[in-house]
């Protein structure tokens, strides 16, 4: 089933997501990317009602992107997830809403800080060290109260991460095979193995 | 389920000796999954005021947002900060315009009012999440711990507490009703406001 | 475009004239001065309003005729002008203060329902299909903040506060006379007294209690602002703003 996690480090935020897209009991996909880099400095890592996901992530986006092009300069971290999170409830009152849960991972470039936002499909935000979605969260969430240190550097991050995946692969009955992984730091976004 | 109980939270207001106090604990949760040991449910309005909204997490926010925009159009319409009946009455208001598809939050508002001989007036009052009011003399609850903080409260609440003995009354109050509530806990912030200022502390709580 | 009545200026409503004026705003204004005399005086302890009531013919029952009028219990309004579109303002100015009650259980403050009449004012100047009104107004109420206040709007959507003011026909010639009768220490007994004077200077026919308005507002007492806004069993406010019955006028015009 679908999962994804996000921790922040010393300077940078880990997100990851896994990478299969199933319809019922079958895996149509195990090569799909969840996590869409919607800015220079900014990942999103998206899960849901398929169809949902994927329209709402570009709508979201195509916005930022606009945002940037009117302006010369990209949202900061804060904002974007505020732009996001409004969107999502505003949604929630409307004839269709979106049922997308979301992890925003940014660097903002003019704290030098990582930031990390968990959003939910109701329009649930909130700044957190470390967030989870899906069922994997239930193994992840007590794993990263004991082992998270906001002061890691990246290999140690990837570590502890590393620790969510094993954990929810031992223990997590429909558990998905592979994941994609990106960083956000200060040089921009990029994609790691792990 | 109820929605009113899905992210936890609860917030309470007491009346002290020209002060008042205004405490939540910072839990948000999905059911009784925890997601955040760091979530605000009380805001500063004006130097004088501040308002909890406990409910339903993306309300809190939402909310938060449309009493700014109100609260920052009346300040800069009527060229003076707003008085804590007003607001109550403003909160009331913005809540029955969606008696139908209601926002789920029971907002508890606390501040001074300025008397008009130049003292000044506690203020507290709850509302359900249509916007009826309960004005009260001593204190009010919300949010999932509701029920424990009444009964707390009752015990622990007297009349004319100077700002020191009223925040350890309400700290008190909140620390040990949210340990015997699922839903809330996780840490407390609590707001003293007194007539010249504002005693704001970060409590710790039980993390189980 | 320099002939006497605007020439092509004067008949669109939204395009300025090359020297600058919007002619239709200064003949709304041509209009009022017209309309009979109003003036409000600010007293230290209240403010008083007060008009020429005149009818065209003895035959109309002038008792049902109300220039003088309340918009929430601490505001109320006067014009010169035509009376039709006062009516029109009056009742804006009533639903706009409900409005305010509504959202905060409290009426709104004097500058601030001003503000929204002249807002209404004002979009007469700007939009398609309406024209400006032909009233001036005298806005006098009591609150909170700004204790006893008398604005005046007009009709291109202006506002400013007064000590005291007139409008209408010969407002500059009351106006004048209200300056030397001003001072700042004036009692509002004293000040209903010279509003009368002062429309007697311009009055034609015989002033009584049936060709006078006056409303006044009273401040409150701090024993009073003690005791709480809310009075007696209604859950109505104070009123703080009040008109004079034709009793009251009888016996002012007496002394």
């Amino acid at each position: 089933m679908e999962t994804s996690f996000a921790l922040t480090g010393k300077g940078y935020v880990i997100v990851a997501a896994d990478t299969t897209a199933a319809r019922s009991i079958v895996k149509m996909k195990v090569d799909e990317d969840k996590i869409k880099e919607i800015s220079p400095h900014l990942l999103m890592a998206y899960s849901g009602e398929p169809g949902d996901t994927v329209q709402f992530a570009e709508f979201v986006e195509r916005n930022i992107r606009l945002y940037q092009i009117r302006n010369l300069y990209p949202l900061r971290p804060s904002a974007a997830a505020s732009w996001i999170r409004r969107s999502l409830a505003d949604s929630l009152r409307s004839r269709s809403p979106y049922s997308v849960n979301l992890l925003v991972g940014g660097y903002d470039t003019a704290t030098h800080e990582p930031k990390l936002y968990w959003i939910d499909y109701l329009g649930t935000q909130v700044d957190v060290p470390f967030g989870a979605h899906g069922y994997g969260s239930y193994f992840a969430l007590s794993l990263l109260d004991r082992y998270h240190d906001p002061e890691a550097s990246l290999e140690e991050g990837l570590a502890t991460l590393k620790r969510c995946v094993d954990e929810v692969a031992k223990r997590l009955v429909v558990s998905p095979g592979r994941y994609k992984v990106k960083v956000v730091d200060k040089d921009g976004v990029r994609e790691v193995e792990i | 389920m109820s929605i009113m109980e899905y992210n936890g939270g609860s917030v309470i207001a007491m009346v002290g000796k020209d002060c008042v106090a205004i405490a939540s604990d910072l839990r948000l949760g999905n059911q009784a999954l925890s997601i955040s040991s760091n979530f605000q449910k009380v805001f500063p309005v004006t130097d004088r005021i501040y308002v909890g909204l406990p409910g339903l997490g993306t309300d809190v926010t939402t909310l938060r947002e449309r009493f700014r925009y109100r609260i920052n159009m009346y300040t800069i319409k009527e060229e003076r900060e707003i008085e804590p009946e007003t607001f109550a009455h403003l909160v009331s208001s913005t809540l029955y315009e969606h008696r139908f598809g209601p926002y789920f939050i029971e907002p508890v508002i606390a501040g001074l009012s300025k008397t008009p001989s130049g003292g000044v007036k506690p203020l507290i009052a709850a509302a359900d999440l249509i916007g009826c009011l309960n004005f009260a003399k001593d204190f009010v609850v919300a949010g999932t711990a509701s029920t424990k903080l009444l009964g707390v409260a009752e015990g622990l609440w007297e009349p004319d507490l100077e700002p020191e003995d009223l925040f350890e009354t309400i700290s008190q109050t909140l620390l040990n009703s949210v340990d015997r509530d699922a839903f809330s806990g996780w840490g407390a912030v609590v707001h003293v406001i007194t007539k010249d200022s504002i005693i704001s502390r970060t409590l710790k709580g039980r993390m189980d | 475009m320099a002939s006497a009545d605007g020439g092509a200026y004067s008949y669109s409503l939204t395009v300025f004239s090359p020297s600058g004026k919007l002619v239709q705003i200064e003949h709304a204004l041509a209009a009022v001065s017209q309309g009979t005399t109003s003036l409000g005086i600010k007293a230290s302890n209240g403010i008083v309003i007060a008009t020429e009531k005149k009818s065209s013919s003895i035959l109309v029952d002038d008792s049902v005729i109300d220039k003088v009028a309340i918009v929430c219990p601490n505001i109320g309004l006067v014009y010169s002008g035509m009376g039709p579109d006062f009516r029109v303002l009056l009742t804006k100015a009533r639903k706009s203060a409900q409005a305010y009650w509504k959202l905060y259980g409290e009426y709104p403050p004097t500058k601030v329902l001003t503000q929204e009449i002249a807002t209404v004012m004002q979009q007469a100047t700007q939009s398609g299909g309406v024209r400006p009104f032909g009233v001036s107004l005298l806005v006098a109420g009591w609150d909170n903040n700004r204790g006893p206040s008398l604005y005046q709007v007009d009709p291109s959507g202006s506002f400013w506060a007064w000590k005291a003011s007139a409008i209408g026909k010969n407002m500059t010639n009351a106006k004048t006379f209200l300056e030397k009768r001003y001072n700042d220490d004036i009692s509002l007994e004293d000040a209903i007294h010279t509003a009368l004077l002062t429309l007697k200077e311009g009055f034609e026919g015989e002033m009584t209690e049936k060709t006078i308005e006056i409303g006044v507002v009273t401040v409150p007492t701090l024993a009073e602002l003690e005791e709480g806004k809310i009075g007696g069993e209604t859950g109505r406010p104070k009123p703080t703003f009040r008109k004079l019955s034709e009793e009251e006028v009888r016996d002012y015009l007496a002394l």
